[in-house]
């Protein structure tokens, strides 16, 4: 079982954004997509998601066609945490976090009260059962994404997508997050695809690593093949060095701060 | 008193909203609880009933309670009246009764209508207007006026069938350009509405001054005066089939308000819904639009009081839209018709109670987030 994609390519009109993308995602994989502004990382999320439907290409999930599934099939299957969030209505957080099981429900039916249990429980799982009553106009940016991470985990996905979920969180939770999204991904063999902009987020807690730059990859594998001062160099356009802080593990800095 | 018997007590809650004390009370949470929200449910139903058997008795002729109970047990039993209840009788049946019906129902039917477009558009400031239906009815209105020999009956059908040209018009623009669908409609929907304004001002132009020209002002200010039965049979079946689907599709509305990209990642198809939901609530607009002329406020104010009431999940707040506005129709026909001698068009009447209501409201929810 896995998440396949083959020769995808991707147009805005006539912007190129993806170009000729192929990668596989199997079961219990923390994938890390790693890139410059604009290097397509978003776009190939949403074609993930079905948001964007590839100019070509096959996008296979458990051998199924994401290309042409339903919106509902897809979402019963993938869940995604969104990058931009635009205005809503004063809803209650956990009034957010329920319509994670819309896709599980009947055209006219609302949330069950074993939904909102369920709701409760992922809340809890990121550490915000607190925010359950609170107005998610009314909360921290930090707060709002970590209710959009529970909205996801009720979802209950065998494929995780993430646009940048440590943007707006403070140290502490940029490490408990992705931690708990690390222990999902290997207790339930979830997979999990997230766009980052910490090479160092993605060398403590991703098992591959997608390089993409201008809508091509430059490079995929493991952690240990991929995140190397070379590859990293690459990719920014900026002189990385690759320093060790002991314990066998080590830290990508920038050469000079000056470019 | 605990800040828990506030939020369940709907009248306490109303004060307390309205007294500016719910943040005192509850800084967080904007909605109300399930026990909170059923009494308030009970309480607007309640109203709405007691508001309709007074509507009975209020108009130029005085038929007491009385009265009112003969003519039912005569018309249960058939015990034939004396001369002088059988005219009241009449007035009852064939004027107020239809009347209250037609005012609940209009009242209903433009109110779920805002909420959907509320909802569709995510913006809590659009009306049911927004697309133009309101533009094209009054067009249709107008067209039949000055045509000769036309009836009333005619100025309906081309209300009706104008409105939802106007509707498609929008629609169709909205698809041709393909981008930013909730954008494009909105401006879509003002293109439609300045165009066929301007077709109104030459109808008015060209109109004769004596007899079209106030019957097409006057038909644009609403009025339930020629509320018969005839239109409570085709209002009742088609509003009510609407705003069984509205209330069926209502938990929807929650996902469909967060915008086409999130919708879509929790596995509702915006484009299909949108179209659906709007073409449900743009008929029920033109239906109730050709029935009783243009009625202004509704469609806009009464959501809103729902949201400050219950909170924003459609669930809870599209039921209480509907039964408010029910009563808040019924109360503005019941003041336009007792207030003068000669009776006033509705618009007036909601639009002098609506403009400072929502302008108070605007003022209350200022920290609630999205305006």
């Amino acid at each position: 079982m896995s998440l396949s994609c083959q020769g995808l390519h991707f147009y805005y009109g006539q912007h190129h954004a993806l170009k000729d993308i192929s990668f596989e995602v199997k079961d219990a994989c923390f994938c890390a997509l790693l890139g410059r502004n604009g290097s397509g990382k978003t776009t190939l999320l949403h074609c993930m998601n079905g948001i964007l439907k590839p100019s070509s290409g096959t996008l296979r999930l458990d051998g199924v066609d994401i290309t042409r599934a339903s919106a509902q099939e897809i979402a019963r299957n993938v869940s995604m945490v969104p990058q931009e969030r635009s205005e809503m209505f004063p809803f209650d957080v956990l009034d957010v976090v329920v319509m994670g099981r819309t896709p599980f429900l009947k055209m006219y039916e609302s949330p069950s009260q074993l939904d909102y249990t369920m709701a409760k429980k992922a809340l809890a799982m990121v550490g915000a059962e607190k925010l359950a009553p609170r107005n998610f106009n009314r909360i921290s940016g930090g707060e709002r994404q970590l209710a959009l991470v529970a909205r996801a985990l009720v979802q209950d996905p065998s494929t995780l997508l993430l646009d940048e979920p440590t943007n707006h969180l403070d140290f502490k939770n940029q490490y408990l997050l992705l931690n708990q999204i690390k222990t999902l991904c290997r207790k339930r063999g979830t997979r999990v695809v997230t766009s980052m902009h910490d090479p160092n987020m993605a060398t403590l807690f991703a098992d591959r690593v997608i390089l993409l730059k201008y809508g091509r990859i430059v490079a995929q594998g493991t952690v240990t093949d991929i995140m190397t001062e070379e590859h990293l160099s690459d990719l920014y356009e900026t002189e990385l060095k690759k320093i060790d802080i002991g314990t066998g593990r080590s830290v990508f800095l920038p050469a000079s701060v000056t470019t | 008193m605990t800040t828990e018997s506030i939020r369940n007590n709907p009248l306490k809650r109303i004060t307390a909203v309205f007294r500016g004390r719910r943040k005192v009370l509850d800084p967080h949470k904007t909605s109300l609880g399930r026990t909170g929200y059923r009494r308030l449910q009970y309480a607007t139903l309640t109203g709405l009933a007691l508001l309709a058997i007074i509507s009975l008795h209020t108009g130029r002729l005085d038929i007491s309670s009385e009265e009112i109970r003969s003519i039912l047990w005569s018309a249960g039993t058939g015990i034939p009246l004396d001369s002088e209840l059988l005219s009241k009788s009449l007035v009852f049946f064939q004027v107020r009764l239809p009347r209250c019906i037609l005012a609940i129902l209009v009242g209903m039917g433009l109110s779920a209508s805002g909420a959907v477009y509320q909802a569709l558009f995510r913006n809590p400031l659009v009306s049911p207007d927004i697309l133009g239906v309101a533009a094209g009815c009054t067009f249709g209105a107008a067209l039949a006026m000055v045509i000769p020999g036309s009836s009333f009956a005619l100025v309906r059908i081309f209300a009706f069938i104008f409105g939802l040209a106007a509707v498609f018009s929008a629609l169709g623009i909205a698809k041709a350009v393909g981008v930013k669908p909730i954008l494009i409609l909105v401006l879509a929907g003002m293109v439609v509405t300045s165009f066929f304004n301007a077709f109104v001002m030459i109808l008015k132009y060209m109109a004769d001054p004596y007899n079209q020209l106030p019957a097409i002002v006057f038909w644009t200010m609403g009025s339930f005066s020629r509320a018969a039965w005839k239109d409570v049979h085709t209002l009742f079946p088609l509003v009510g089939l609407g705003l069984v689907v509205i209330v069926m599709l209502r938990y929807r509305l929650n996902v469909l308000s967060l915008g086409d990209m999130q919708a879509k990642s929790l596995g509702i198809n915006p484009t299909m819904y949108r179209v659906v939901l709007i073409l449900i609530s743009s008929l029920i607009v033109a239906l109730t639009v050709a029935t009783c002329g243009q009625v202004c406020w509704i469609g806009l104010i009464i959501p809103h009081i729902a949201r400050t009431l219950v909170g924003p999940n459609h669930k809870q707040m599209l039921p209480i839209t509907i039964t408010l506005g029910g009563l808040f129709m019924l109360l503005a026909d019941d003041i336009a018709r007792s207030i003068t001698a000669a009776e006033l068009p509705i618009s007036i009447v909601t639009s002098l109670i609506g403009a400072p209501l929502f302008a108070f409201l605007l003022y209350k929810n200022r920290g609630s987030g999205w305006i």
